[in-house]
Protein backbone atom coordinates (compact mmCIF):
# COMPACT_ATOMS: atom_id res chain seq x y z
CA UNK A 1 0.00 0.00 0.00
CA UNK A 2 2.77 1.78 1.20
CA UNK A 3 3.91 1.78 -2.97
CA UNK A 4 1.26 2.92 -4.01
CA UNK A 5 0.69 5.92 -2.24
CA UNK A 6 4.15 6.79 -3.21
CA UNK A 7 4.04 6.45 -6.65
CA UNK A 8 0.27 8.01 -6.71
CA UNK A 9 2.09 11.36 -4.93
CA UNK A 10 4.50 11.51 -7.08
CA UNK A 11 2.50 11.05 -10.08
CA UNK A 12 -0.16 14.43 -8.81
CA UNK A 13 2.89 16.08 -8.65
CA UNK A 14 4.54 15.36 -11.83
CA UNK A 15 1.06 16.80 -13.12
CA UNK A 16 0.90 19.64 -11.33
CA UNK A 17 4.11 21.30 -11.83
CA UNK A 18 3.97 20.02 -15.69
CA UNK A 19 1.53 22.08 -18.01
CA UNK A 20 -0.42 19.25 -18.84
CA UNK A 21 -2.79 18.80 -15.77
CA UNK A 22 -3.56 22.47 -16.11
CA UNK A 23 -4.01 22.19 -20.60
CA UNK A 24 -6.34 19.34 -20.01
CA UNK A 25 -8.75 20.66 -17.78
CA UNK A 26 -8.78 24.02 -19.28
CA UNK A 27 -9.38 22.78 -22.51
CA UNK A 28 -11.82 20.41 -21.09
CA UNK A 29 -13.85 23.05 -19.04
CA UNK A 30 -13.43 25.56 -22.02
CA UNK A 31 -15.16 23.24 -24.30
CA UNK A 32 -17.71 21.79 -21.32
CA UNK A 33 -18.66 25.57 -20.64
CA UNK A 34 -19.31 25.80 -24.58
CA UNK A 35 -21.37 22.65 -24.82
CA UNK A 36 -23.49 23.37 -22.08
CA UNK A 37 -23.96 27.33 -23.46
CA UNK A 38 -24.71 25.87 -26.99
CA UNK A 39 -27.45 22.69 -25.67
CA UNK A 40 -29.46 24.73 -22.85
CA UNK A 41 -29.26 28.38 -23.96
CA UNK A 42 -30.02 27.88 -27.92
CA UNK A 43 -32.31 25.51 -27.47
CA UNK A 44 -34.17 26.18 -24.17
CA UNK A 45 -34.02 22.89 -22.85
CA UNK A 46 -32.85 22.43 -18.97
CA UNK A 47 -31.30 19.13 -19.33
CA UNK A 48 -27.56 17.99 -19.26
CA UNK A 49 -27.87 14.90 -22.00
CA UNK A 50 -27.25 16.46 -24.99
CA UNK A 51 -23.57 18.18 -22.96
CA UNK A 52 -22.99 14.31 -21.33
CA UNK A 53 -22.66 13.42 -25.03
CA UNK A 54 -20.19 16.20 -25.65
CA UNK A 55 -18.62 15.69 -22.77
CA UNK A 56 -17.81 11.92 -23.58
CA UNK A 57 -16.23 12.62 -26.94
CA UNK A 58 -14.50 15.60 -25.61
CA UNK A 59 -12.71 13.60 -22.65
CA UNK A 60 -12.01 10.83 -25.63
CA UNK A 61 -10.17 13.25 -27.45
CA UNK A 62 -8.26 14.79 -24.22
CA UNK A 63 -7.94 11.43 -22.45
CA UNK A 64 -4.71 10.62 -23.91
CA UNK A 65 -2.67 13.92 -23.33
CA UNK A 66 -3.23 12.62 -19.43
CA UNK A 67 -2.26 8.99 -20.21
CA UNK A 68 0.50 9.39 -22.77
CA UNK A 69 3.51 10.30 -20.46
CA UNK A 70 2.74 7.21 -17.80
CA UNK A 71 5.42 4.90 -19.17
CA UNK A 72 6.30 6.42 -22.24
CA UNK A 73 7.56 9.14 -19.69
CA UNK A 74 9.84 6.73 -17.40
CA UNK A 75 11.46 5.35 -20.20
CA UNK A 76 12.64 8.07 -21.57
CA UNK A 77 14.15 10.13 -18.84
CA UNK A 78 15.38 6.15 -18.09
CA UNK A 79 13.40 6.34 -14.66
CA UNK A 80 11.71 3.20 -15.10
CA UNK A 81 14.71 1.72 -14.14
CA UNK A 82 14.24 3.46 -10.55
CA UNK A 83 10.80 1.54 -10.03
CA UNK A 84 11.64 -2.11 -11.44
CA UNK A 85 14.87 -1.98 -8.85
CA UNK A 86 12.85 -0.19 -6.03
CA UNK A 87 10.55 -2.63 -3.47
CA UNK A 88 7.61 -1.98 -6.03
CA UNK A 89 5.56 -4.77 -7.09
CA UNK A 90 4.61 -4.08 -10.80
CA UNK A 91 1.14 -4.02 -10.47
CA UNK A 92 1.12 -1.22 -7.37
CA UNK A 93 3.20 0.82 -10.36
CA UNK A 94 0.19 0.10 -12.47
CA UNK A 95 -2.56 0.81 -9.78
CA UNK A 96 -0.56 3.92 -8.22
CA UNK A 97 -0.31 5.64 -11.78
CA UNK A 98 -3.61 4.87 -12.62
CA UNK A 99 -4.62 6.25 -9.34
CA UNK A 100 -3.10 9.91 -10.39
CA UNK A 101 -4.84 9.88 -13.46
CA UNK A 102 -7.68 9.02 -12.41
CA UNK A 103 -8.27 11.80 -9.97
CA UNK A 104 -7.06 14.24 -13.35
CA UNK A 105 -10.36 13.15 -14.10
CA UNK A 106 -12.23 13.49 -11.03
CA UNK A 107 -11.04 17.19 -11.23
CA UNK A 108 -11.94 17.63 -14.49
CA UNK A 109 -15.76 15.86 -13.66
CA UNK A 110 -15.99 17.74 -10.43
CA UNK A 111 -14.86 21.37 -12.46
CA UNK A 112 -18.32 21.01 -15.05
CA UNK A 113 -20.19 21.05 -11.77
CA UNK A 114 -20.49 24.58 -12.17
CA UNK A 115 -22.52 24.30 -15.34
CA UNK A 116 -25.06 22.67 -12.81
CA UNK A 117 -25.46 26.36 -11.32
CA UNK A 118 -27.78 28.24 -13.93
CA UNK A 119 -29.13 24.93 -14.58
CA UNK A 120 -30.56 24.59 -11.00
CA UNK A 121 -31.18 28.45 -10.97
CA UNK A 122 -33.16 28.81 -14.07
CA UNK A 123 -34.54 25.12 -14.52
CA UNK A 124 -35.81 22.33 -13.34
CA UNK A 125 -33.37 19.72 -13.88
CA UNK A 126 -33.93 15.73 -12.66
CA UNK A 127 -30.82 14.88 -9.75
CA UNK A 128 -31.33 11.19 -10.87
CA UNK A 129 -30.20 11.61 -14.14
CA UNK A 130 -27.71 14.29 -13.31
CA UNK A 131 -26.00 11.96 -11.17
CA UNK A 132 -26.39 9.02 -12.90
CA UNK A 133 -24.92 10.88 -15.99
CA UNK A 134 -21.87 11.71 -13.86
CA UNK A 135 -21.44 8.49 -12.89
CA UNK A 136 -21.70 6.99 -16.30
CA UNK A 137 -19.03 9.55 -17.31
CA UNK A 138 -16.30 8.89 -14.60
CA UNK A 139 -16.88 5.10 -15.24
CA UNK A 140 -15.83 5.71 -19.16
CA UNK A 141 -13.57 7.86 -18.53
CA UNK A 142 -11.91 5.20 -15.92
CA UNK A 143 -11.86 2.66 -18.72
CA UNK A 144 -10.36 4.93 -21.12
CA UNK A 145 -7.58 6.27 -18.62
CA UNK A 146 -6.64 2.14 -18.42
CA UNK A 147 -6.73 1.42 -22.23
CA UNK A 148 -4.06 4.81 -22.63
CA UNK A 149 -1.97 3.96 -19.73
CA UNK A 150 -1.83 0.60 -21.58
CA UNK A 151 -0.81 1.95 -24.88
CA UNK A 152 1.50 4.68 -22.79
CA UNK A 153 3.46 1.24 -21.50
CA UNK A 154 3.90 -0.11 -25.06
CA UNK A 155 6.44 2.82 -26.36
CA UNK A 156 9.19 5.37 -25.15
CA UNK A 157 7.50 8.26 -27.60
CA UNK A 158 4.74 9.94 -25.73
CA UNK A 159 3.18 11.28 -29.03
CA UNK A 160 2.76 7.67 -30.36
CA UNK A 161 1.20 6.52 -27.06
CA UNK A 162 -1.61 9.35 -27.85
CA UNK A 163 -1.78 8.71 -31.63
CA UNK A 164 -2.47 4.59 -31.11
CA UNK A 165 -4.73 5.89 -27.75
CA UNK A 166 -7.28 8.43 -29.85
CA UNK A 167 -8.01 6.10 -32.84
CA UNK A 168 -9.01 3.01 -30.23
CA UNK A 169 -11.00 5.00 -28.27
CA UNK A 170 -12.77 6.50 -30.80
CA UNK A 171 -13.22 2.87 -31.67
CA UNK A 172 -14.96 2.15 -29.11
CA UNK A 173 -17.20 5.06 -29.38
CA UNK A 174 -18.50 4.75 -32.72
CA UNK A 175 -18.12 0.53 -33.09
CA UNK A 176 -22.13 1.16 -32.00
CA UNK A 177 -23.02 2.49 -35.34
CA UNK A 178 -21.83 -0.42 -37.09
CA UNK A 179 -24.83 -2.25 -36.14
CA UNK A 180 -26.64 -0.76 -38.72
CA UNK A 181 -24.55 -2.60 -40.99
CA UNK A 182 -24.95 -6.19 -39.89
CA UNK A 183 -26.87 -8.79 -40.38
CA UNK A 184 -25.88 -11.55 -38.33
CA UNK A 185 -27.38 -10.34 -34.48
CA UNK A 186 -24.47 -12.04 -32.99
CA UNK A 187 -22.16 -9.22 -34.45
CA UNK A 188 -24.69 -6.44 -33.49
CA UNK A 189 -24.87 -7.45 -30.14
CA UNK A 190 -21.04 -7.71 -30.35
CA UNK A 191 -21.13 -4.20 -31.46
CA UNK A 192 -23.64 -2.75 -29.11
CA UNK A 193 -21.54 -4.41 -26.20
CA UNK A 194 -18.20 -2.79 -27.10
CA UNK A 195 -20.05 0.34 -27.42
CA UNK A 196 -18.37 2.92 -24.77
CA UNK A 197 -21.11 5.76 -26.21
CA UNK A 198 -24.14 3.11 -25.99
CA UNK A 199 -23.87 2.26 -22.53
CA UNK A 200 -22.72 5.94 -21.87
CA UNK A 201 -26.20 6.28 -23.96
CA UNK A 202 -28.15 4.50 -21.19
CA UNK A 203 -26.58 6.51 -17.92
CA UNK A 204 -27.25 9.52 -19.93
CA UNK A 205 -30.81 8.47 -19.77
CA UNK A 206 -30.89 7.81 -16.23
CA UNK A 207 -30.50 4.16 -16.35
CA UNK A 208 -28.04 2.43 -14.15
CA UNK A 209 -27.45 -0.54 -15.52
CA UNK A 210 -25.55 -3.02 -13.67
CA UNK A 211 -24.28 -4.71 -17.30
CA UNK A 212 -23.03 -1.54 -18.23
CA UNK A 213 -21.19 -0.64 -15.07
CA UNK A 214 -19.53 -4.51 -15.77
CA UNK A 215 -18.54 -3.52 -18.48
CA UNK A 216 -16.32 -0.69 -17.86
CA UNK A 217 -14.79 -2.03 -14.47
CA UNK A 218 -13.88 -5.11 -16.57
CA UNK A 219 -12.53 -2.88 -19.77
CA UNK A 220 -10.54 -1.30 -16.46
CA UNK A 221 -9.41 -4.74 -15.07
CA UNK A 222 -8.18 -6.37 -18.64
CA UNK A 223 -6.06 -2.76 -19.71
CA UNK A 224 -4.43 -2.96 -15.91
CA UNK A 225 -3.99 -6.45 -15.94
CA UNK A 226 -2.18 -6.34 -19.74
CA UNK A 227 -0.78 -3.37 -18.72
CA UNK A 228 1.04 -5.24 -15.28
CA UNK A 229 1.52 -8.44 -17.83
CA UNK A 230 3.24 -6.21 -20.26
CA UNK A 231 5.58 -4.72 -17.66
CA UNK A 232 6.51 -7.85 -16.05
CA UNK A 233 7.27 -9.80 -19.73
CA UNK A 234 9.32 -6.86 -20.39
CA UNK A 235 11.64 -7.66 -17.65
CA UNK B 1 26.46 -10.36 -0.36
CA UNK B 2 26.10 -10.83 -3.78
CA UNK B 3 26.18 -14.17 -5.90
CA UNK B 4 26.06 -14.80 -9.42
CA UNK B 5 26.07 -18.28 -10.61
CA UNK B 6 26.57 -19.31 -13.65
CA UNK B 7 24.49 -16.22 -15.27
CA UNK B 8 23.90 -15.86 -19.05
CA UNK B 9 21.29 -13.28 -20.75
CA UNK B 10 20.51 -13.55 -24.39
CA UNK B 11 18.29 -11.35 -26.61
CA UNK B 12 17.10 -13.39 -29.09
CA UNK B 13 19.86 -15.67 -30.26
CA UNK B 14 22.34 -12.93 -29.40
CA UNK B 15 24.29 -14.07 -26.30
CA UNK B 16 25.02 -10.71 -24.20
CA UNK B 17 25.99 -12.72 -21.18
CA UNK B 18 28.29 -16.02 -20.89
CA UNK B 19 27.98 -17.95 -17.74
CA UNK B 20 29.27 -15.39 -15.58
CA UNK B 21 29.89 -16.86 -11.83
CA UNK B 22 31.50 -14.26 -8.74
CA UNK B 23 30.51 -13.50 -5.81
CA UNK B 24 30.72 -10.14 -3.47
CA UNK B 25 31.10 -9.77 0.50
CA UNK B 26 30.11 -7.54 2.86
CA UNK B 27 32.37 -4.58 3.19
CA UNK B 28 34.08 -5.47 0.42
CA UNK B 29 34.34 -3.10 -3.03
CA UNK B 30 34.53 -5.20 -5.87
CA UNK B 31 35.59 -2.68 -8.92
CA UNK B 32 33.86 -4.15 -12.18
CA UNK B 33 36.06 -3.56 -15.64
CA UNK B 34 35.20 -3.67 -19.28
CA UNK B 35 35.36 -1.20 -22.39
CA UNK B 36 31.60 -0.31 -23.51
CA UNK B 37 29.59 -3.08 -24.49
CA UNK B 38 31.53 -5.62 -22.07
CA UNK B 39 28.45 -6.48 -20.30
CA UNK B 40 28.75 -4.38 -17.38
CA UNK B 41 25.38 -2.51 -16.93
CA UNK B 42 23.47 -5.50 -18.47
CA UNK B 43 25.10 -7.44 -15.28
CA UNK B 44 24.47 -4.93 -12.65
CA UNK B 45 20.86 -4.40 -13.96
CA UNK B 46 20.23 -8.32 -13.90
CA UNK B 47 21.72 -7.85 -9.89
CA UNK B 48 19.62 -5.41 -9.35
CA UNK B 49 16.37 -6.92 -10.68
CA UNK B 50 16.02 -4.71 -13.49
CA UNK B 51 15.50 -7.46 -16.04
CA UNK B 52 16.02 -11.49 -15.41
CA UNK B 53 18.68 -13.72 -16.84
CA UNK B 54 17.87 -16.35 -19.05
CA UNK B 55 19.51 -18.91 -16.94
CA UNK B 56 21.84 -19.03 -13.54
CA UNK B 57 21.11 -17.60 -10.46
CA UNK B 58 21.25 -14.37 -9.36
CA UNK B 59 20.93 -13.62 -4.90
CA UNK B 60 21.48 -10.23 -3.49
CA UNK B 61 21.59 -10.45 0.21
CA UNK B 62 20.96 -14.20 0.54
CA UNK B 63 17.79 -13.68 -1.40
CA UNK B 64 17.39 -14.92 -4.84
CA UNK B 65 16.34 -12.24 -7.27
CA UNK B 66 13.81 -14.85 -9.19
CA UNK B 67 11.94 -15.74 -6.53
CA UNK B 68 12.34 -12.78 -4.07
CA UNK B 69 13.40 -9.73 -5.49
CA UNK B 70 10.23 -7.51 -4.22
CA UNK B 71 12.39 -8.41 -0.67
CA UNK B 72 16.08 -8.30 -2.43
CA UNK B 73 15.11 -4.69 -3.41
CA UNK B 74 14.63 -3.23 0.17
CA UNK B 75 18.20 -4.13 1.03
CA UNK B 76 19.58 -3.01 -2.48
CA UNK B 77 20.82 0.63 -3.36
CA UNK B 78 21.40 0.89 -7.42
CA UNK B 79 22.24 4.22 -9.24
CA UNK B 80 22.49 3.46 -12.67
CA UNK B 81 24.53 4.32 -15.72
CA UNK B 82 21.85 7.36 -16.24
CA UNK B 83 20.90 8.68 -12.95
CA UNK B 84 17.07 7.85 -12.81
CA UNK B 85 15.60 11.27 -12.18
CA UNK B 86 12.46 13.27 -12.51
CA UNK B 87 13.41 16.41 -13.88
CA UNK B 88 10.54 18.26 -12.56
CA UNK B 89 10.96 17.47 -8.75
CA UNK B 90 13.43 19.14 -6.37
CA UNK B 91 15.53 17.40 -4.78
CA UNK B 92 13.84 16.55 -1.35
CA UNK B 93 10.31 15.58 -2.73
CA UNK B 94 12.63 12.95 -5.24
CA UNK B 95 14.73 11.48 -2.51
CA UNK B 96 11.26 11.41 0.19
CA UNK B 97 9.53 9.66 -2.58
CA UNK B 98 12.46 6.89 -2.91
CA UNK B 99 13.11 7.16 0.85
CA UNK B 100 8.96 6.04 1.31
CA UNK B 101 9.38 3.33 -1.31
CA UNK B 102 12.41 1.56 0.34
CA UNK B 103 10.63 1.83 3.60
CA UNK B 104 11.88 4.53 5.66
CA UNK B 105 9.33 5.35 8.20
CA UNK B 106 8.02 8.87 8.71
CA UNK B 107 9.64 9.38 11.89
CA UNK B 108 12.92 8.19 10.60
CA UNK B 109 12.62 9.80 7.34
CA UNK B 110 14.07 13.50 8.01
CA UNK B 111 17.65 12.43 9.42
CA UNK B 112 17.75 9.45 6.83
CA UNK B 113 17.10 12.68 4.38
CA UNK B 114 19.69 14.73 5.78
CA UNK B 115 22.33 11.72 6.50
CA UNK B 116 22.52 11.27 2.41
CA UNK B 117 21.82 15.03 1.61
CA UNK B 118 24.92 15.32 3.77
CA UNK B 119 27.23 12.31 2.51
CA UNK B 120 26.67 13.52 -0.91
CA UNK B 121 27.26 17.13 -0.35
CA UNK B 122 23.40 18.61 -1.79
CA UNK B 123 22.97 21.03 1.08
CA UNK B 124 22.76 23.88 -1.83
CA UNK B 125 20.16 22.33 -3.86
CA UNK B 126 17.89 20.51 -1.49
CA UNK B 127 14.91 22.97 -2.88
CA UNK B 128 16.08 23.02 -6.51
CA UNK B 129 14.22 21.30 -9.05
CA UNK B 130 16.01 18.31 -10.38
CA UNK B 131 16.29 19.60 -14.57
CA UNK B 132 18.22 22.74 -13.17
CA UNK B 133 20.83 21.00 -11.72
CA UNK B 134 24.30 20.34 -13.04
CA UNK B 135 25.45 17.22 -14.20
CA UNK B 136 27.83 16.75 -11.65
CA UNK B 137 24.98 17.13 -9.14
CA UNK B 138 22.51 14.98 -11.03
CA UNK B 139 25.08 12.46 -10.35
CA UNK B 140 25.19 12.88 -6.82
CA UNK B 141 21.34 13.28 -6.63
CA UNK B 142 21.53 9.75 -7.85
CA UNK B 143 24.34 8.46 -5.50
CA UNK B 144 22.21 10.09 -2.54
CA UNK B 145 18.78 7.68 -3.81
CA UNK B 146 21.32 4.57 -4.00
CA UNK B 147 22.45 5.35 -0.25
CA UNK B 148 18.79 5.63 1.46
CA UNK B 149 17.58 3.28 3.79
CA UNK B 150 21.23 1.88 4.30
CA UNK B 151 21.18 -0.97 2.02
CA UNK B 152 23.81 -4.38 2.36
CA UNK B 153 24.53 -4.21 -1.21
CA UNK B 154 25.72 -1.03 -3.59
CA UNK B 155 25.04 -1.43 -7.58
CA UNK B 156 27.31 1.58 -9.08
CA UNK B 157 27.19 2.00 -12.58
CA UNK B 158 30.34 4.75 -12.93
CA UNK B 159 29.53 7.07 -9.91
CA UNK B 160 32.07 9.26 -10.95
CA UNK B 161 31.20 9.94 -14.31
CA UNK B 162 30.63 13.94 -15.23
CA UNK B 163 31.84 15.45 -11.65
CA UNK B 164 35.04 17.61 -10.73
CA UNK B 165 38.25 15.91 -9.65
CA UNK B 166 37.28 17.53 -6.05
CA UNK B 167 33.27 15.72 -6.27
CA UNK B 168 35.40 12.79 -7.47
CA UNK B 169 37.51 12.62 -4.48
CA UNK B 170 34.40 13.39 -2.15
CA UNK B 171 32.65 10.83 -4.09
CA UNK B 172 34.98 8.25 -3.39
CA UNK B 173 35.09 8.73 0.16
CA UNK B 174 31.53 8.63 0.81
CA UNK B 175 31.62 4.99 -1.03
CA UNK B 176 35.09 3.77 0.51
CA UNK B 177 32.44 4.66 3.84
CA UNK B 178 29.67 2.86 3.36
CA UNK B 179 31.48 0.01 1.38
CA UNK B 180 32.70 -0.73 4.98
CA UNK B 181 29.66 -2.00 6.16
CA UNK B 182 28.23 -3.03 2.44
CA UNK B 183 28.38 -5.33 -0.21
CA UNK B 184 29.86 -2.66 -3.08
CA UNK B 185 30.03 -3.25 -7.03
CA UNK B 186 31.18 -0.50 -8.74
CA UNK B 187 31.76 -0.50 -12.60
CA UNK B 188 34.00 1.94 -13.43
CA UNK B 189 36.52 3.49 -16.73
CA UNK B 190 38.57 5.11 -14.33
CA UNK B 191 41.48 2.57 -13.26
CA UNK B 192 43.52 4.20 -10.53
CA UNK B 193 39.96 4.48 -8.78
CA UNK B 194 39.81 0.65 -8.65
CA UNK B 195 42.99 0.97 -7.61
CA UNK B 196 42.29 3.34 -4.91
CA UNK B 197 39.19 1.75 -3.38
CA UNK B 198 38.65 -1.31 -4.44
CA UNK B 199 39.65 -4.70 -2.97
CA UNK B 200 39.21 -6.84 -6.09
CA UNK B 201 38.59 -6.12 -9.43
CA UNK B 202 36.33 -8.15 -11.96
CA UNK B 203 37.70 -7.42 -15.56
CA UNK B 204 34.51 -8.09 -17.90
CA UNK B 205 34.90 -8.60 -21.93
CA UNK B 206 32.42 -10.22 -24.63
CA UNK B 207 30.40 -10.89 -21.49
CA UNK B 208 32.65 -13.52 -20.51
CA UNK B 209 34.39 -12.68 -16.78
CA UNK B 210 37.98 -13.14 -17.52
CA UNK B 211 39.77 -12.62 -14.41
CA UNK B 212 38.41 -11.65 -10.48
CA UNK B 213 41.22 -10.64 -8.08
CA UNK B 214 42.76 -8.21 -6.29
CA UNK B 215 44.51 -5.33 -7.75
CA UNK B 216 47.99 -6.45 -6.97
CA UNK B 217 47.25 -10.22 -7.42
CA UNK B 218 46.01 -9.20 -11.25
CA UNK B 219 49.70 -7.37 -11.53
CA UNK B 220 51.40 -10.02 -9.79
CA UNK B 221 49.76 -12.82 -12.54
CA UNK B 222 50.98 -11.06 -14.86
CA UNK B 223 54.37 -10.60 -13.38
CA UNK B 224 56.04 -13.02 -16.42
CA UNK B 225 55.59 -10.36 -18.58
CA UNK B 226 57.73 -7.90 -16.68
CA UNK B 227 60.05 -5.83 -18.82
CA UNK B 228 63.61 -4.69 -17.88
CA UNK B 229 65.17 -1.60 -19.72
CA UNK B 230 68.48 -0.85 -19.97
CA UNK B 231 70.31 2.06 -21.61
CA UNK B 232 73.92 1.95 -22.14
CA UNK B 233 76.64 3.06 -24.06
CA UNK B 234 77.49 -0.53 -25.85
CA UNK B 235 77.55 -2.36 -29.19
CA UNK B 236 74.12 -3.61 -30.18
CA UNK B 237 75.04 -6.67 -30.87
CA UNK B 238 77.09 -7.68 -28.06
CA UNK B 239 74.92 -6.70 -25.67
CA UNK B 240 72.08 -8.57 -26.61
CA UNK B 241 74.41 -11.98 -26.59
CA UNK B 242 75.37 -10.41 -22.91
CA UNK B 243 72.10 -9.86 -22.11
CA UNK B 244 70.10 -13.39 -23.40
CA UNK B 245 73.36 -15.17 -21.40
CA UNK B 246 71.89 -13.81 -18.07
CA UNK B 247 69.49 -15.99 -16.10
CA UNK B 248 65.65 -14.95 -16.37
CA UNK B 249 66.30 -13.31 -19.44
CA UNK B 250 63.73 -15.14 -21.99
CA UNK B 251 64.44 -12.07 -24.72
CA UNK B 252 65.91 -9.25 -25.41
CA UNK B 253 64.75 -6.30 -28.45
CA UNK B 254 67.66 -3.93 -29.08
CA UNK B 255 67.10 -0.17 -30.62
CA UNK B 256 69.95 2.33 -31.26
CA UNK B 257 69.91 5.59 -29.54
CA UNK B 258 71.79 8.84 -30.78
CA UNK B 259 75.01 9.60 -28.87
CA UNK B 260 76.09 6.01 -29.17
CA UNK B 261 73.50 4.84 -26.55
CA UNK B 262 71.34 1.16 -27.20
CA UNK B 263 68.22 0.61 -25.63
CA UNK B 264 67.62 -2.73 -24.67
CA UNK B 265 64.56 -3.82 -23.68
CA UNK B 266 64.68 -7.38 -21.58
CA UNK B 267 61.61 -9.48 -21.12
CA UNK B 268 62.39 -11.12 -17.91
CA UNK B 269 60.76 -14.32 -15.64
CA UNK B 270 59.24 -13.43 -12.45
CA UNK B 271 61.96 -13.40 -9.63
CA UNK B 272 63.94 -10.93 -7.60
CA UNK B 273 67.35 -9.88 -7.89
CA UNK B 274 66.96 -10.32 -11.59
CA UNK B 275 67.95 -6.32 -12.27
CA UNK B 276 71.08 -6.91 -10.45
CA UNK B 277 72.38 -9.54 -12.54
CA UNK B 278 71.73 -7.24 -15.79
CA UNK B 279 73.38 -4.52 -13.84
CA UNK B 280 76.86 -6.52 -13.01
CA UNK B 281 76.92 -8.01 -16.84
CA UNK B 282 76.41 -4.49 -18.52
CA UNK B 283 78.42 -2.73 -15.84
CA UNK B 284 81.55 -5.13 -16.41
CA UNK B 285 82.38 -4.56 -19.94
CA UNK B 286 80.01 -0.69 -20.94
CA UNK B 287 78.84 2.38 -19.40
CA UNK B 288 75.23 1.88 -17.91
CA UNK B 289 72.96 5.01 -17.84
CA UNK B 290 69.52 3.60 -17.03
CA UNK B 291 68.01 0.23 -15.77
CA UNK B 292 64.40 -0.04 -14.87
CA UNK B 293 62.18 -2.98 -14.43
CA UNK B 294 58.61 -1.75 -15.55
CA UNK B 295 55.54 -3.33 -13.32
CA UNK B 296 52.69 -3.65 -15.28
CA UNK B 297 50.72 -1.11 -14.20
CA UNK B 298 46.31 -2.55 -13.85
CA UNK B 299 45.58 -0.84 -16.90
CA UNK B 300 48.26 -2.72 -18.65
CA UNK B 301 46.70 -5.73 -17.27
CA UNK B 302 43.52 -4.80 -18.05
CA UNK B 303 44.59 -4.38 -21.43
CA UNK B 304 45.93 -7.43 -21.95
CA UNK B 305 43.11 -9.45 -20.81
CA UNK B 306 41.15 -7.62 -23.19
CA UNK B 307 42.97 -7.17 -25.96
CA UNK B 308 43.42 -11.45 -25.68
CA UNK B 309 39.38 -11.80 -25.56
CA UNK B 310 39.43 -9.65 -28.66
CA UNK B 311 41.73 -11.47 -30.53
CA UNK B 312 40.79 -14.76 -29.70
CA UNK B 313 37.27 -13.90 -30.63
CA UNK B 314 38.76 -12.57 -34.29
CA UNK B 315 40.19 -15.81 -35.03
CA UNK B 316 37.20 -17.77 -33.87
Amino acid sequence: MNGILAIYRKEMIQYFRSPIAYFVVSVFLLGTGYFFLYNVFSTGIGTMNETFRNMGLLLITLIPLVTMRLFSGEYTGRTMELLTTLPLKTWEIVLGKYLGALTILLVMTMATGINLIPLYLFGNPETKTILSGYIGFILMGMACLAIGQFFSSLTQNQIVAALITIPVLLAFWFVGHLQAYQNSPGLRELFGYLSFSLHFSDFIRGLLRSEAVAFYLAVVAVALTLNTSYLQWRR
Amino acid sequence: MIKLESVTKRYGSRTIIHDVSFSVSKGEIVGFLGPNGAGKTTTMRMIAGATTPTSGRVTVAGLDMATHNHDAAQRLGYLPEHPPLYDVLDVTTYLRFVAKVKGVQRHAMQSELDRVIAACRLEAVVTREIYKLSKGYRQRVGLAQALLGKPDVLLLDEPTAGLDPGQIQETREVIRTFGEHAAVLLSTHILPEVTLICQRVAIINGGRLLAIDSPVGLQQASEQTNNVLIEASAEAGSLREELLGVQGVTAVTVTALPNDLVRAECQVEAQSGIEARIARVVAVRWSLHRLERQQPTLENVFLRYVNQTSQQREAA
